[in-house]
């Protein structure tokens, strides 16, 4: 027997249960990404047996098999992570119970179960992602959970698929309204108790830096942030987005100055063209906020060491900010939270062109920025001592001199590559000796950990300052795509009353690299060179049209934020929303719901047919000229009375209830009434014999 | 006393309630209450909530707000599943006393298919039984019969029972149902006495013995048409098979003697007894085809035969006295 015949004479609720636990098995496939493997295989394998069960109607197991299988789950639950509390168990349990509870499974009195338990599963499908993809995918879930139930609560005769799947459908699609219109105005509320958010690996920029680091993240085309800038966005040689800054060297690692924060003499001094900018940051799990050279306000919050007179001049707006904790402005120039990034956030903040960095005469600070780890790298450190010898004149050129010769000595000898292996033996010692003198190829941590050791070797104070540089050749929808493949390394220069300067070495050796924002892209994926062979644009251009989406859902859905509620009561004309005025939007709304619900009932019970209202009107008429007419009395036994009542003079009347007889009664009779045949009625009976 | 109380209040509720044969439902008599699943619908959409509002999650958020959406929505279907639907009792044929009579009840919705519709009575059996749930839908613009099964414990007339008619369309959520107090009575005959007594002796004929009584077995003049009763073997087949009319023997014969049931011959025992076994002997007579009177202290009724002259003294012994 062919297997859709087969299905279609399997019992109703064989086939029930299989529609069921096909909707079960939807709703668990995007955990499938981060259960545990033995709780895949045990999945698959219940599931699978069960509707070999349902499909060849053979009893359940019995109770003691499944009693059994939920001691192995909550078991091999302890072992797999040493809880049963928590979220990753707490999920790998629900999913083990969702799928023990099928066993048991007798679809129509038991689909309410699997609808809880299945809506459980989707709303914990959302801890993981709400991506669009996943949204798409749980959006089938409850609609193939709410078919199984309408098909529980259709108890006579075999109900097709197709006519419960629409009856679903068609009730979520009368949901809508309510849904759109709730989710946009219900106050959003901060959590209610703190819970485990789920400590993940960084992406992204941290506060330390290994030699080598940056050259794997590069590998990455993961969106790291947008920028959209309200006026003309700053050339892509200036788009340099400061992370962490980075001053500690211990010959393979940075980290950052131990010296405490913002010592106030170090005034961020801002100039030359302003760039008013909104960023959307993508969650990094790291506590730092890339912002655009030289930001000097974040959303609303400005830098601690501004001078005073740009200090209260806030030009910003506040407008969709899911920023928990004040940034802050470290006194490296850097902006950090509080608290890692976990989610996306989005921000506007203001950026100079100009500015001055910290301070304008030597002090203690400047002490960390000359020192090297003793030994670790005695060629480079002789080579740069030799340099100052064999060329007198740097030393009265200065500090610029200084640079802009090291800039030459890379320009002429080096290349730029972002596989250049590993340097130094396994403690790190000599790495930059073999880069600098050696091997002479590397990436931008490799030219900037250099420079600065050769720098410090000559006693100029310098630093490592890790961030972003450049963006996305085109623009999505207006914004500045920054990716991981965007992650660069550049050096600091502090010279007496300039303060801290940007050197970027890469530049030297890579101008493209900074120039165009030409990043180092992986190669396509397989999908990406297929269409690529067709036409080279098509495939950036519908990754772009794919991100553009991503950013839209991200923006309007997974972050909708209260900010966002509040813009949105300003549009309507509320001068200074608070969230009183959410709830008061909320109550009118769903008072208005209920009165317009209850008039669309009245006028429903109103309408009536238009035959039937013809004829009430017409026994009045004629109840008015003395003929009694019933309800149930058809026009021919009416034209018979009338006819006795007046006799000849009945004529019309006689005719015109015929005449309504046939309209009404005869084949391919019309909807409505003609209202032309009330008019001639009326007459007809004005004019009849009293 | 919760139970007897909330018996009493249904009771009294269901009284006020217009006796009538066919009932069309509307806004003003079907209620709506959520179900415990209902309430367990809402109090799963709360835990989620209180989980989405901690976790932050908006597609959480999303999906709330569409099932309670859904749930509004529901109630809103649920109603409209049971308004407009006109019942409409046929009316039931009478039936013996502690046997299940048939009650047909059609429904019929005007516009929109209708799913998931139940019907039971709406007290419970004496014992504290359910009477079992009855589902049908009705096609739209269409009818869909249903058929109740009624018990009566005596003979006579009896009110039917309350009916109810809910459902829990689409989800299961909310149930809307109405109370119907059918008009029509229906009548319990004298359940028959098990095992038959004898028949009384024959009585002689009264008037002559002028009465033709058709008979078995006896020869046969002539055919008539076949009435209700005639046993499979007094078919004239091979005339029914050239004309394909079902016609009979007419084997009626002079008789000297009639066969009376009468009310005397059950002497010695109660009222209901004796109409139980009189109702045994005309269900016997019947089946053999055998003419038969029966005479009752205040009713008689002439010998006969068929299927008409067996209801016909069959009622006479429900409603006596």
């Amino acid at each position: 027997m062919r297997t859709s015949t087969r299905f279609r004479n399997l019992p109703r609720d064989a086939r029930d249960t299989l529609v069921l636990l096909v909707v079960v098995a939807w709703t668990l496939l995007p955990h499938a990404w981060h259960l545990p493997l033995w709780c895949i295989g045990l999945t698959t394998g219940l599931l699978l047996w069960r509707a070999w069960l349902a499909w060849t109607s053979r009893p359940l197991p019995h109770t003691i098999v499944r009693t059994a299988m939920l001691a192995l789950a909550v078991g091999l639950t302890w072992w797999s992570f040493g809880s049963v509390i928590g979220k990753d168990p707490g999920v790998t349990l629900l999913v083990m119970l969702v799928v023990i509870k099928t066993l048991e499974l007798r679809a129509r009195r038991d689909a309410l179960v699997i609808f809880f338990l299945g809506f459980f599963l989707i709303i914990t499908n959302f801890f993981y992602s709400q991506s669009l993809l996943v949204a798409l995918a749980m959006l089938l879930a409850v609609w193939g959970l709410l078919t199984a139930l309408v098909l529980a609560n259709i108890q006579a005769g075999r109900p097709s698929l197709r006519e419960a799947g629409g009856i679903a459908a068609s009730m979520a699609a009368w949901s809508l309204p309510v849904m759109v219109v709730l989710f946009f105005v219900f106050p959003r509320l901060g959590p209610l108790w703190g819970g485990d958010q789920g400590q993940r690996a960084s992406t992204g920029l941290s506060n330390t830096l290994r030699m080598g680091a940056i050259a794997e993240l590069v590998q990455n085309d993961q969106i790291a942030f947008r920028v959209k800038f309200d006026g003309p966005a700053p050339p892509p040689a200036s788009l340099y987005f400061r992370g962490p800054v980075l001053t500690v060297f211990d010959g393979r690692e940075w980290q950052r100055a131990r010296t405490g924060d913002m010592p106030p003499a170090h005034a961020l001094r801002v100039g030359g063209t302003r760039f008013e900018y909104e960023m959307a940051l993508e969650p990094s799990n790291a506590p730092v906020l890339p912002m655009l050279e030289w930001t000097s306000h974040v959303e609303g919050h400005a830098a601690t060491n501004l001078e005073p007179a740009l200090r209260d001049a806030m030009p910003l707006g506040t407008t969709a900010s899911r920023l928990n904790d004040a940034p802050r402005l470290r006194h490296d120039g850097q902006w950090t939270t509080d608290r890692p990034v976990t989610e996306r956030l989005q921000f506007r903040a203001l950026a100079h062109a100009q500015a001055t960095l910290g301070p304008t005469r030597v002090d203690a600070s400047l002490a960390e920025h000359l020192t090297l780890p003793g030994g670790a790298n005695p060629r480079t450190a002789a080579w740069a001592l030799q340099l100052l010898e064999a060329e007198p004149l740097l030393k009265q050129q200065g500090v610029e001199g200084i640079v802009q010769r090291l800039l030459t000595h890379i320009r002429e000898g080096y290349s730029y590559t972002t596989a250049p292996g590993v340097y130094g033996d396994a403690r790190g010692r000599g790495a930059v000796d073999e880069f600098w003198l050696d091997r002479r190829e590397g990436f931008c941590e490799h030219f900037a950990t250099a420079m600065v050791v050769v720098l410090r070797n000559m006693g100029i104070p310098s630093r490592v300052v890790t961030g972003y540089q450049g963006a996305d050749p085109t623009l999505q929808d207006g914004w500045h795509v920054v990716r991981q493949l965007n992650a660069h390394a550049w050096v600091e220069v502090w010279q007496p009353n300039q303060g801290w300067r940007r050197v970027d070495p890469t530049a030297a050796v890579a101008p493209e690299r900074i120039q165009q924002g030409q990043t180092m892209r992986p190669a396509p994926g397989l999908m990406g060179s297929m269409l690529g062979s067709i036409d080279p644009a098509l495939w950036p251009r519908l990754q772009g049209v794919w991100e553009t989406t991503q950013l839209r859902w991200n923006q309007w859905i997974v972050q909708y934020s209260r900010g966002q509620q509040f813009d949105l009561l300003k549009t309507l004309g509320v001068a200074q929303p608070d969230w009183s005025h959410l709830v008061y939007s909320v109550i009118i709304l769903l008072t208005s719901a209920s009165l317009g619900g209850a008039l669309w009932a009245w006028w429903e019970r109103r309408r009536r047919d238009p035959w039937e209202r013809l004829q009430s009107e017409m026994r009045e008429r004629l109840h008015r000229v003395g003929i009694e007419a019933l309800p149930h009395e058809s026009p021919r036994t009416l034209a018979t009375r009338v006819r006795l009542a007046w006799g000849d003079g009945a004529a019309p009347v006689v005719d015109l209830l015929m005449q309504l007889e046939r309209t009404r009664y005869a084949r391919g009779a019309t909807a409505r009434p003609d209202p032309v045949w009330w008019k001639h009625f009326v007459r007809a009976t004005l004019r009849a014999p009293p | 006393m919760v139970k007897r109380l909330r018996q009493r209040i249904r009771h009294w509720l269901v009284e006020r309630l217009p006796r009538t044969d066919t009932w069309t439902l509307n806004h003003r008599n079907v209620y709506i209450v959520p179900t415990p699943a209902g309430w367990s619908f809402a109090a799963m959409l709360l835990v989620n909530l209180v989980a989405t509002i901690n976790y932050q999650l908006n597609l959480g958020y999303m999906v709330i707000f569409l099932l309670f959406g859904i749930g509004l929505v529901s109630m809103q279907v649920t109603h409209r599943t049971m308004r407009d639907i006109t019942l409409m009792l046929r009316s039931p044929a009478p039936g013996f006393a502690q046997e299940p009579i048939p009650l047909d009840i059609v429904l019929s919705a005007p516009s929109r298919e209708r799913h998931g519709i139940a019907l039971e009575f709406n007290d419970d059996l004496s014992d504290g039984r359910k009477f079992a749930l009855v589902h049908t839908d009705v096609p739209a613009g269409g009818q869909s019969t249903v058929t109740l099964t009624f018990t009566p414990l005596s003979r006579g007339w009896h009110d039917i029972p309350a009916i109810r008619v809910e459902t829990r369309f689409p989800f299961g959520l909310f149930r809307a149902w109405t109370v119907w107090r059918p008009a029509s009575q229906v009548l319990a005959w004298p359940q028959p006495e098990r095992p038959p007594a004898p028949w009384p002796a024959m009585a002689e004929a009264s008037q002559g013995g002028q009465l033709r009584v058709p008979r078995e077995g006896d020869e046969w003049e002539g055919v008539r048409a076949w009435q209700r009763g005639d046993a499979m073997r007094r078919i004239v087949w091979k005339k029914v098979a050239r004309t394909g009319e079902l016609v009979s023997r007419d084997t009626t014969t002079m008789i000297d003697r009639e066969l009376w049931f009468d009310w005397k011959t059950t002497q010695g025992l109660d009222v209901e007894a004796r109409l139980s076994r009189l109702a045994a002997w005309v269900n016997s007579a019947t089946q053999q085809g055998l003419a038969h009177g029966v005479r009752l202290p205040n009713l008689e009724i002439a010998p006969n035969v068929g299927a008409a002259h067996r209801v016909k003294a069959l009622n006479a012994l429900a409603s006596f006295e």
